[in-house]
């Protein structure tokens, strides 16, 4: 110091080098750390829900059309549409905005209604043509019924076809609406590990499926809107040449 | 898997090299020692170039005697058979001889300069030159303002040739043969705090015979050798362009700046090569998927 | 099954050393003559001291063998990170082809010039002591440029051995050390960026020895600056050269990009060319120089800045607009040769300036310094004829590529596949 005695202005060195081979090292472990993300599980809502294609309900009389929805033929020759049980539980809790009213023309393909959990919609095409006659009121009130039971008080519109042999003659009913129903499944699962996933997530991600891999309700619920789009695409939109 | 290998050779590169690191970083330890650099005082007004510092030296060490006398006009140099001179010179208060050896500086470029350590500033102030280090690489000549350090070119086991300030005999208590032979006491041995008040105390009693400045005290940060001339330096073979910053500074920088690039860099280029080749390996993954 | 790996690669090998082609061609004499002459003189500078061989004096303590094959010879093997960082880091698969050659170019090099530093050394004997004594010396650039090159020595060879691994068919060998790569590329470009610079931070300390023209605290960046040119110039320069002796080794995907290579590395370089002159700018005014452009050591500093920097930065440009190959290598030949000039300014003929100490170098000196790239020039030309740096990879190796992504695409995939049924 001050010139008479001992300065050594690098006395540091040899520690500083030592810790920077210390931080090449451990930035190795970091960078390949931080380049994983973790499992993404989704949660469990419900309890019971295992959907096997043993759970889904696939009542008798019911034509089904690929993209979930159906349509039966009440003796009144109203036909009675709706949403089918696999759409409703994938998707867990939605609310409901119909888009056709009481009176108005509607073709087969044509969109008459929504579903959406916050931001993420799913919009339902038409089974079949004919007017609308009636829009079921009580899910104006109660608007979960439509999940609890799609198939008889869920109903949404009730329509008086123009064309049902001809419309429904390539929809499903009983043992192969269950057949169908079950392929739906399995088609669901690979939807669900495949592309899509793939693309929403900035890295792999792993989506979890516990147990020997079968599917909890209310999957949808849990993931990001990307994935309701790619859904939309894949399970409920009709092709040119359906419509 | 190849994380481990990698660790693991490099853990083992470097196991050898903390065990003789650790050493070293010990024992550079400067805020610790309580010991003042010794000096040396040269004082030209009594100096007659009797050249009895050079034969000291050359007795001491078993060199050659000298041959040539200084002589105005003539610069004799330290070469790697003599370690001190003796020079004459004509200047504005007449003649006037100047010793020239190694100043021994208080923060030395030569001994920041050495790879292996092997010229080394000791406590007690003496610059030496260790033979059992020395690569012969020559830094230590390049970085030297003052030109100090000699290499035996001609000689397969080549040295270094410079004053060592006797530090053997300083080390038992002793004092530098040059200053002991010197008859004119010309040349005086103290620490460097004493060296500078006796210095000065020469030049406020006498300032008609000395110029007003000890050359050493302040230049390149302060030398171990301090001198007193009744002429202005330059006249006398000195410089005085050399600043008053030690020369191992002019390092600071670039040193300094070394960790910071090795930790900055590989993160920089990691980000840049996440965001360039690692998005086309995941669009990729995206788009082609089954394969 | 190992012993019998290891002798069929020992008879790989003594076959492999078998020289392929004419052994007496006029290169391999003269070289061969010349190589033969410097090891007789370095016999005489061992036995007899550097003195004997060389001009190194009091004054000016380092020779030829230091200030041209160390600190300008390490500086045209700044192809390497440059190039490693463009393809590796940047993605650009453009340069891919010129890859392995140019970094076996530089690991000759940082083998071959550290073993010119050798050398040079007054006491060779000892170099250990900086490496593994407990003599380091910390706050030594020298020290820092010496651990930097074994380091990065250490690097290139890692980058390179896959290379190595697909000539002896050694499978794992080849799949562990490429996947190396990246981190060890990385590594190299920080180690390289501070040794460039390092080779001039050794000056910084010869302040009041070295001309103010040349002479910043900015050395060290401005080394680092033109060792990107430098390097890339040269890469252009080899790279033409082996178009025409290794042409049947290269494959036809290499030969047609071959212009688009040559120009685009004549960009790279224009730019590097232009920021380094840039820099020289802001350092003259930095320093208030102006003064001295009036001298001869100012029309010295304007040739070198003007001529051989800002000239060959815009013969760059200009053959990358117009596409004229013969432009990019007449501007290489000069960007080369203003390198040279730059470094030898620097460490010998602006170094001491003011006295009367500069001496030219001895034959002797020459003539080593010419056997050192003979020599790196016949191990780079053996290992090219033999290794797949411009051959194509043995069919294994694809083989073994796919194997590779088919596992990595299994891990990801069995990650999301429902393991089910």
């Amino acid at each position: 110091m001050d010139g008479f005695s001992r300065i050594d202005i690098y006395d540091t060195k040899g520690i500083e080098y030592l810790f920077v081979i210390g931080y090449l090292l451990a930035l190795i472990v970091f960078w390949r750390f931080s380049g994983k993300q973790i499992a993404f599980k989704t949660q469990i809502k419900n309890v019971l829900g295992i959907l096997t294609p043993v759970n889904l309900k696939i009542p008798q009389g019911l034509f089904f059309n690929r993209h979930h929805t159906w349509a039966f033929l009440e003796q009144s020759g109203l036909a009675r549409v709706g949403l089918d049980d696999f759409l409703m539980r994938v998707t867990g809790e939605v609310k409901y905005t119909s888009y056709k009213n009481v009176g108005e023309r509607v073709n087969k393909g044509d969109l008459i209604a929504e579903i959406y959990k916050d931001e993420k919609r799913l919009k339902v095409y038409s089974p079949i043509s004919g007017e609308i006659m009636l829009g079921n009121s009580l899910l104006d009130d109660y608007p979960e019924i439509i999940q609890e039971n799609p198939y008889d008080k869920g109903w949404i519109y009730k329509i008086s076809p123009s064309d049902w042999v001809k419309e429904t003659q390539s929809y499903f009913l009983a043992d192969e609406a269950s057949k169908w129903l079950a392929g739906e499944l399995e088609r669901f699962k690979e939807f669900l590990t495949g592309v899509s996933m793939r693309k929403y997530a900035s890295e792999p991600s792993m989506v979890m499926l516990q147990d020997g891999g079968e599917l909890h309700d209310n999957i949808l619920s849990e993931l990001p809107g990307e994935v309701w789009n790619d859904f939309q695409k894949e399970f409920l939109n009709f092709s040119q040449s359906e419509s | 898997m190849d994380l481990d290998r990698r660790n693991f050779l490099k853990t083992l590169g470097f196991v050898g090299l903390t065990f003789t690191v650790g050493k070293s970083i010990g024992s550079n330890d400067s805020a610790t020692t309580d010991i003042e650099f010794k000096g040396i005082l040269f004082d030209s007004t009594r100096c007659v170039g009797c050249q009895s510092c050079e034969y000291a030296c050359a007795e001491t060490y078993g060199f050659p005697e000298p041959e040539d006398s200084p002589v105005p006009g003539i610069i004799r140099k330290t070469d790697e058979n003599r370690r001190v001179v003796v020079n004459a010179f004509e200047t504005s208060k007449g003649e006037l001889y100047m010793r020239s050896a190694c100043n021994h500086c208080n923060d030395p470029a030569c001994a920041s300069a050495c790879p292996t350590k092997a010229m080394m500033k000791t406590d007690e102030g003496p610059v030496i030159w260790r033979e059992g280090k020395c690569i012969g690489c020559r830094s230590c000549m390049i970085s030297c303002p003052f030109d100090i350090p000699k290499f035996e070119y001609d000689k397969p086991n080549p040295k270094i040739q410079k004053c060592r300030m006797c530090y053997e005999a300083i080390q038992e208590g002793g004092m530098p043969a040059c200053v002991s032979e010197c008859p004119a006491e010309a040349l005086q041995f103290g620490t460097r705090r004493e060296l500078i008040e006796m210095a000065k105390t020469r030049i406020y009693t006498d300032p008609e015979n000395y110029n007003h400045t000890i050359y050493g005290e302040h230049e390149v940060g302060g030398t171990g050798l301090l001198y007193l001339s009744p002429a202005p330096f330059e006249e006398v073979g000195f410089r005085t362009d050399l600043g008053n910053d030690s020369y191992p500074e002019l390092n600071k920088t670039f040193l300094y700046s070394v960790p910071a690039v090795l930790i900055l860099w590989p993160a920089f280029m990691l980000g840049i090569y996440n965001s360039i080749v690692g998005r086309k390996d995941n669009d990729q993954l995206a788009k082609g998927g089954q394969s | 099954m190992k012993n019998n790996q290891q002798t069929t690669f020992f008879q790989f090998f003594l076959q492999e050393i078998k020289p392929k082609g004419k052994v007496f061609t006029p290169f391999n004499l003269i070289s061969g003559l010349v190589v033969f002459t410097a090891l007789v003189i370095l016999v005489f500078r061992f036995k007899d001291g550097l003195g004997s061989v060389t001009h190194a004096s009091q004054e000016l303590p380092w020779g030829l063998w230091i200030n041209f094959n160390v600190i300008t010879g390490v500086a045209f093997a700044g192809g390497a990170y440059v190039l490693t960082f463009m393809v590796y880091i940047l993605g650009m698969e453009k340069y891919k082809p010129i890859v392995r050659a140019t970094v076996l170019y530089a690991l000759l090099a940082y083998i071959f010039y550290a073993g010119a530093l050798l050398l040079d050394l007054g006491r060779p004997w000892k170099i250990m002591n900086p490496i593994i004594g407990n003599s380091f010396g910390l706050s030594a650039v020298i020290f820092l440029v010496a651990w930097h090159f074994i380091l990065y020595m250490g690097s290139l060879f890692i980058e390179f051995y896959p290379t190595v691994a697909e000539w002896a068919t050694f499978k794992r060998q080849r799949k562990i050390f490429a996947s190396m790569t990246l981190a060890v590329v990385i590594f190299g470009i920080a180690l390289s960026t501070l040794h460039q610079s390092g080779l001039g931070a050794i000056f910084l300390m010869a302040k009041a020895k070295i001309h103010a023209l040349w002479y910043s605290e900015f050395i060290p960046i401005l080394f680092f600056i033109s060792s990107i040119f430098a390097g890339l110039s040269l890469v252009i320069i080899i790279e033409t050269i082996n178009q025409r002796v290794f042409r049947n080794r290269m494959s036809f995907k290499h030969k047609s990009a071959h212009r688009s290579i040559i120009l685009g590395l004549a960009r790279t370089c224009s730019v590097a060319m232009f920021v380094y002159f840039t820099m020289l700018v802001l350092v003259f005014l930095h320093g208030k120089n102006y003064s001295y452009l009036s001298t001869t050591w100012g029309y010295w500093y304007l040739v070198e800045v003007i001529g051989f920097v800002l000239i060959p930065c815009f013969m760059f440009l200009q053959a990358y607009r117009t596409r004229n190959l013969l432009l990019v290598r007449i501007a290489s030949f000069v960007a080369v040769f203003g390198i040279i000039i730059n470094r030898l300014n620097v460490t010998t003929i602006a170094y001491r300036w003011y006295d009367e100490s500069f001496a030219w170098p001895t034959w002797q000196e020459v003539v080593v310094s010419i056997a050192v790239l003979f020599v790196q020039i016949w191990v780079y030309t053996w290992i090219i004829n033999r290794m797949p740096v411009y051959n194509a990879s043995p069919e294994w190796v694809e083989m073994e590529e796919k194997k590779e992504s088919i596992t990595i695409n299994k891990k990801e995939r069995k990650k999301w596949m429902v393991s089910a049924e």
